[in-house]
């Protein structure tokens, strides 16, 4: 298991691929850990990726530092992993906390990536999302690792999902409750107190950006991503039909899919973003539609409306 | 070596020397942190900080009571030595740098209880197979459950306005107790057949 050192403080990483193959480093949400993206490995590396995933510091194998760990510590740490990876294009993917992270490379290192690809993200904390991450940080507090996961996991996955695992969730829970410390989720939650919005940042991302949010995502909702599509500049939204924030667990072969794409479309250069607003197929493989013209993709019901 | 205890006798209950080698290090520990509590408790509350203080010594002798009755003892020929490394380090020490000795005190009291509560996770212990009913396996769940609760009162003082300007001291002292709790904890597990899976680097 290699590691590498910020400061006084290791972090766990893994690399699969052929060495100058074009890169994709994914970034893990909060409570995550780097083996939860195998399937992504897999066929991302059968479609001639190389793929780089690792445990932010105070996740899984990472060390976990005791009280302070800022965001820019993150940065710093996957800044390392990304020098690892030789002059290949690197194309960066993050996941909520992890897609955070993802945009604050992006913001100070863009010059290094081919493609950024935000997944159920933001980058500034609107009402609810400040009161639902006070509420979920006072659940850990009280609750311990197992009732925030208890609260993440109904309000993050569909009934599909969830349903067969009803009589299981402790064995689903178990793995992420064993790598995962109080302390250490409490203080990666506790980097947002300082939390400043990135809105005003965004412009500066001149890389290629594929924006994907779920469709009955209700951590991180549409307006969130519009932020984000507004600002980047060689942006577009990508719908997951039927998809909720944690839609990389629930369809990883459909977002292995979209990654892959992606990417092959900015190297080969097909890309264009224009701040446009798409709908994902439902299976892999399957073309991606223009959200119906005329109509406000913001909204859940059929309303027409212009947005910018 | 196993990340978890066992072999489980027939009822899934935990092997009683491994709950012997386990509650002795946790009462050592708790019962070290419930001490020094006490010493620091003031008969007469004058801050209302001061609560957290009667709330911590408590829930600390709670867990050396609970652990006393819940566990299936048998004779652990090691633990006299043992005993007497874990008492060693328990003893009180102040964060060096910081003037104001009561306050050093206090911070370096929260960095030991820090390391305790956050750095050991006896219920991580247990292996899916266990009998949930178990009061042994029962006594380590709540104890880890009370453990994060506990940590809170360390974690606001460790990271108070009256402790920021000695921020690199406070990590100092708090990193050497992380280090030397998890050290001593792997080393207790060791002696049972049991690898710590959180070693320090």
């Amino acid at each position: 298991m290699p590691f590498l050192s910020h400061g006084p403080h290791r972090f766990r990483y893994e690399i699969e691929g052929a060495a100058n193959a074009p890169v994709y480093v994914l970034v893990n949400g909060l409570t995550q850990y780097a083996e939860l993206w195998a399937a992504y490995r897999e066929a991302l590396v059968a479609r001639q990726f190389r793929v780089a995933t690792f445990d932010l510091l105070g996740q899984g194998a990472s060390d976990k530092p005791r009280l302070f760990i800022t965001q820019d510590d993150q940065v710093a740490a996957l800044r390392l992993l990304i020098d690892e990876l030789g002059d290949a294009p690197v194309f960066l993917s993050g996941i909520s906390f992890g897609g955070l992270i993802a945009l604050r490379y992006a913001i100070l290192h863009g010059d290094r990536l081919a493609g950024l690809v935000p997944m159920s993200c933001f980058a500034e904390l609107s009402p609810q999302l400040l009161l639902l991450g006070n509420a979920l940080r006072t659940g850990l507090i009280l609750g311990g690792t197992g009732y925030l996961q208890d609260i993440l996991l109904p309000m993050n996955l569909s009934n599909q999902w969830l349903e067969p695992l009803l009589d299981k969730l402790d064995s689903v829970k178990r793995q992420g409750w064993l790598v995962n410390d109080v302390y250490a989720l409490q203080n990666l939650m506790e980097s947002f107190l300082d939390f400043e919005p990135l809105t005003p940042q965004l412009a500066s991302i001149g890389v290629p950006t594929m924006i994907l949010n779920g469709e009955f995502d209700f951590l991180t909702p549409r307006a969130l991503h519009e932020t984000l599509r507004v600002h980047i500049p060689d942006s577009s939204l990508v719908i997951i039909p039927r998809g909720y924030h944690a839609f990389t667990l629930e369809k990883p072969a459909l977002t292995a899919d979209l990654l892959a794409r992606f990417a092959e479309d900015v190297l080969a250069g097909r890309w264009q973003g224009n701040k446009a607003v798409w709908i994902a197929p439902e299976e892999a493989g399957g073309a991606l539609t223009p959200f119906p013209a005329g109509y406000d993709h913001l909204r859940a019901i059929p309303t027409q409306g212009a947005t910018a | 070596m196993n990340e978890f205890f066992g072999p489980l006798d027939s009822k899934g209950r935990v092997p009683p020397h491994q709950q012997t080698r386990v509650a002795a290090f946790l009462i050592s520990a708790h019962g070290a942190l419930a001490r020094q509590f006490a010493f620091t408790l003031p008969l007469q509350l004058e801050s209302a900080w001061q609560t957290e203080l009667n709330a911590q010594l408590y829930r600390e002798s709670e867990t050396v009571s609970l652990l006393m009755r819940a566990t299936s003892w048998v004779p652990d020929l090691a633990l006299g030595f043992l005993a007497a490394s874990w008492e060693r380090t328990w003893l009180p020490s102040a964060v060096e740098g910081i003037a104001d000795r009561p306050m050093a005190s206090a911070a370096g009291l929260a960095a030991l209880a820090h390391a305790v509560h956050a750095g050991i996770r006896p219920a991580a212990l247990l292996p899916v197979e266990i009998d949930a009913y178990d009061p042994f396996a029962m006594a380590l769940r709540r104890i880890e459950f009370e453990s994060g609760r506990l940590l809170q009162a360390q974690i606001i003082l460790l990271k108070s306005p009256n402790l920021l300007p000695f921020r690199d001291a406070v990590s100092a002292a708090l990193e050497r107790r992380h280090v030397e709790v998890r050290k001593l904890w792997a080393e207790a597990l060791q002696g049972v057949g049991i690898v710590s899976r959180r070693s320090e680097s």
